[in-house]
């Protein structure tokens, strides 16, 4: 059986080295998972260093919930955000009418509003410009005499009620064949031609990069997007006036210029933000650009906190759950029914749901890792022991041995290779679903393939895919260690 | 009124069957009886009942005068051995650590154990280095040799075998038949012995007791049991037998 003591070690020294990672008095600023955010997130990053302050950037969070959501708990102190996505994502039940009022409403919730950066980045609809020149398509209305569009959004755009929903109302659009799909594969959707229309950010780089049309808002329908930065009123005024500079530094051609330079020279977004206050600022900001070892090792580190964590845990919950489900058949029942439903949630929608309770980070991708993990333990705890051959139960207990010394020294070894195959079973697992806890700030493997494909990066897509591949492989290959080592039957 | 096993009218169901039905038995000490009828005719359940394996639904188990419950049940035990047909052996543990099992939780000391082993593998005739082996390493009559050595460990006072050589090939079970009466008389246990096999009852016991549907028929020597059948059963079951062993008994 395998020695619990140094596994236990083992979970100890992975908590130790994730805890390091954890910040203490730093300024966290967030970014959503669009070039511009991360661009934008790295600017205010770069200025609050600028002012004397420890700050870190947690970049490409997720969407406009998962970042309110995380600067309301405090785990994020700031991030950029559009006016028009406050007035109707966050407060669509208000009906805020204008900016100023916007900002009254914030200011009762103890979050401060920078100045206006200087640009607005409004939704619009975007189709290659020689199939719209092909049916003659300049304004958004006139997609109501096309019924037979195929249209692909954005996953936040599907739902949001300045999103597809309300375009659909407005306009009338009869289209049936409307999918949700990530903001970056949908460029990719247009130029191969399997997607007619899709939404854009005015200022994406990919509007003059791919060549695309973008379509008259003829029925007024979009609101004003002002980019603006959020803080929470905790954060020091210094920090506050010094994110004030960059009101109105950034008009649109600077920005989309800014975007260009990300998501189609693959140029670095820490160093994009570094010139940018170099020359429009003045503020010599250093733009610290790790190198890829280092890069990947410490998202090997987080990744492997993530998983051996999660894993240690379910070991310590799932083993023991494991027992009384086999011997208490009516708590067995019930404790597999929640274990089964558990398994069924969708991970990222488990993930967003965790985030109002547990913020943004480790916290959250630990809890749903470990979630997942339960069932496969637990189901082979319970089947390793009700495997046992009857005639050896009965010898067992023939011998007089208490029920906890049966258990320890007959009964638990002989289920161990059982155990153990629902341990690797969630380890393997647990590698491949850790890589979502980028998506809410966890870090991990997730974050290069996440940065990858926003980028269209195969090479940073694979700096991630590659190591969560091999780390299962590793992981596959040292519970086949343990078992031949300690486990196989003699 | 002392006696090493007695079942007072005991009764045991299963689900959908009756196993053992109002029986009584005694078993006296030193005594070896042999359990013999057809399959499910309760013989094995008897047994279980016997060490608690399962629980009469009516009446009492008693084992060295005292009677079987839930707090004497771990004290009890010590005092039996058990031997199954498969021999019941742990595959994780090496056929030593299987034998020292239940000595060892009780806390032993090290000479105690030593002393006991050797003594006992004399006793079984187990060559010393097969203890070290792994069950799935043993041949099957090593098995069995085995687990009557762990049966045996605590010395108890009564002796439960279940088939004990119903597995095993007619040469390598010939020469365990010739150990255990040796050692049953030798040791003066209280054995029941469950077996299908009238020839092996008659050889290692003059109490044979014919069960059928869960309730004794007969209890007697083999002589008695062909000499005076108590009914039509026990006359067909000897004469089966007979049949099938004819050569063998009247070589």
């Amino acid at each position: 059986m395998p020695d619990l003591r140094s596994l236990c070690i083992l979970l100890m020294l992975v908590a130790q080295s994730f805890s390091s990672v954890a910040l203490a008095a730093t300024t966290v600023i967030g970014s959503k998972a669009f070039t511009e955010s991360v661009i934008l997130g790295e600017i205010a990053t770069q200025l609050t260093k600028e002012a004397g302050f420890d700050a870190e950037h947690r970049r490409q969070l997720g969407g406009t919930r998962v970042l309110w959501s995380a600067l309301v708990r405090g785990d994020i102190q700031c991030y950029p955000e559009y006016t028009g996505t406050l007035r109707t994502e966050i407060f669509s039940n208000r009906n805020i009418s204008s900016d100023a009022e916007l900002r009254g409403v914030l200011a009762r919730q103890s979050i401060w509003t920078s100045e206006s950066l200087g640009f607005n980045n409004t939704y619009v609809l975007g189709m290659r410009r020689d199939r719209a020149a092909e049916l003659g398509i300049t304004r958004m209305s006139q997609l109501a005499e096309h019924p037979a569009l195929r249209f692909g959004f954005s996953n936040e755009f599907m739902e949001r009620a300045d999103g597809w929903p309300g375009i659909r109302a407005r306009y009338r659009l009869p289209q049936q064949d409307v999918r949700g799909l990530s903001h970056d594969l949908a460029y990719r959707g247009i130029e191969s031609r399997s997607l007619d229309v899709t939404d854009l950010y005015s200022t994406d780089a990919e509007i003059v990069h791919y060549d695309l049309t973008t379509l008259i808002d003829d029925g007024r329908f979009f609101p004003v997007y002002d980019a603006i930065m959020l803080c929470r009123d905790d954060v020091p005024d210094a920090i506050r006036s010094s994110l004030n500079r960059l009101g109105g530094q950034i008009d649109e051609t600077t920005m989309r210029k800014m975007n260009a330079r990300a998501a189609l020279d693959r140029e670095p977004e820490a160093q994009i933000a570094a010139s940018f206050l170099r020359d429009r600022l003045h503020v010599s900001a250093e733009a610290k650009v790790q190198s890829r070892i280092a890069r990947i090792w410490q998202r090997t580190r987080e990744h492997l906190a993530m998983v051996g964590i999660s894993l240690g845990l379910a070991v310590l919950v799932a083993v023991p759950l494991g027992i009384v489900a086999f011997y208490r058949r009516g708590v067995g029942r019930v404790v597999f029914a929640i274990a089964d439903t558990l398994q069924t949630l969708p991970a990222l929608a488990l993930l967003v749901f965790l985030i109002p309770w547990l913020g943004i980070g480790y916290a959250p991708a630990i809890v749903a890792l470990f979630l997942y993990s339960v069932l496969p333990i637990l189901r082979n705890t319970h089947t390793g022991l009700a495997d046992i051959p009857r005639d050896l139960r009965e010898s067992a207990e023939a011998l007089g041995l208490p029920r906890i010394a049966m258990l320890r020294y007959i009964e638990l070894p002989l289920a161990a290779r059982s155990m153990l195959a629902g341990v690797r079973t969630a380890a393997v697992i647990n590698v491949g679903t850790a890589t979502l806890g980028a998506l809410i700030g966890a870090g991990g493997y997730g974050q290069p393939i996440l940065t990858g494909i926003r980028l269209d990066d195969t090479k940073l897509i694979l700096e991630g895919a590659v190591p969560a591949a091999l780390l299962a492989l590793l992981v596959q290959w040292v519970f086949g260690w343990i078992e031949r080592r300690w486990v196989t039957a003699k | 009124m002392s006696c090493a096993i007695a079942f007072e009218h005991v009764t045991h169901r299963y689900q959908h069957a009756v196993a053992v039905n109002d029986v009584s038995l005694r078993v006296e000490p030193g005594e070896t009886v042999a359990l013999i009828g057809p399959s499910g005719s309760g013989k094995s359940t008897l047994l279980k009942l016997a060490i608690g394996l399962v629980w009469p639904q009516q009446g009492r188990v008693f084992v060295t005068d005292r009677a079987l419950a839930a707090d004497n049940l771990l004290e009890i035990r010590h005092r039996i051995g058990y031997v199954i047909q498969s021999g019941g052996l742990f595959p994780h543990l090496s056929a030593l650590d299987n034998v020292t099992l239940a000595a060892r939780y009780l806390r032993r000391d090290r000479q105690w154990l030593d002393d006991r082993i050797a003594e006992l593998a004399e006793l079984v005739q187990l060559p010393r280095d097969a203890l070290d082996r792994f069950p799935n390493d043993l041949s099957g009559g090593q098995r069995q040799r085995v687990s009557l050595m762990r049966a045996l460990m605590l010395d108890p006072a009564v002796l439960l075998l279940d088939e004990p050589l119903g597995a095993l090939d007619p040469m390598v079970r010939h020469g365990l038949q010739e150990d255990l009466r040796r050692l049953f008389q030798s040791l003066n246990k209280s054995v029941l012995l469950v077996t299908h096999d009238m020839a092996e009852a008659a050889f290692f016991s003059q109490n044979i007791v014919l069960m059928r549907e869960g309730k004794i028929v007969q209890r007697g020597s083999y002589r008695d049991l062909i000499d005076a059948p108590a009914e039509q059963f026990v006359s067909d079951f000897v004469k089966a037998q007979r049949g099938l062993h004819a050569e063998a008994l009247d070589a």
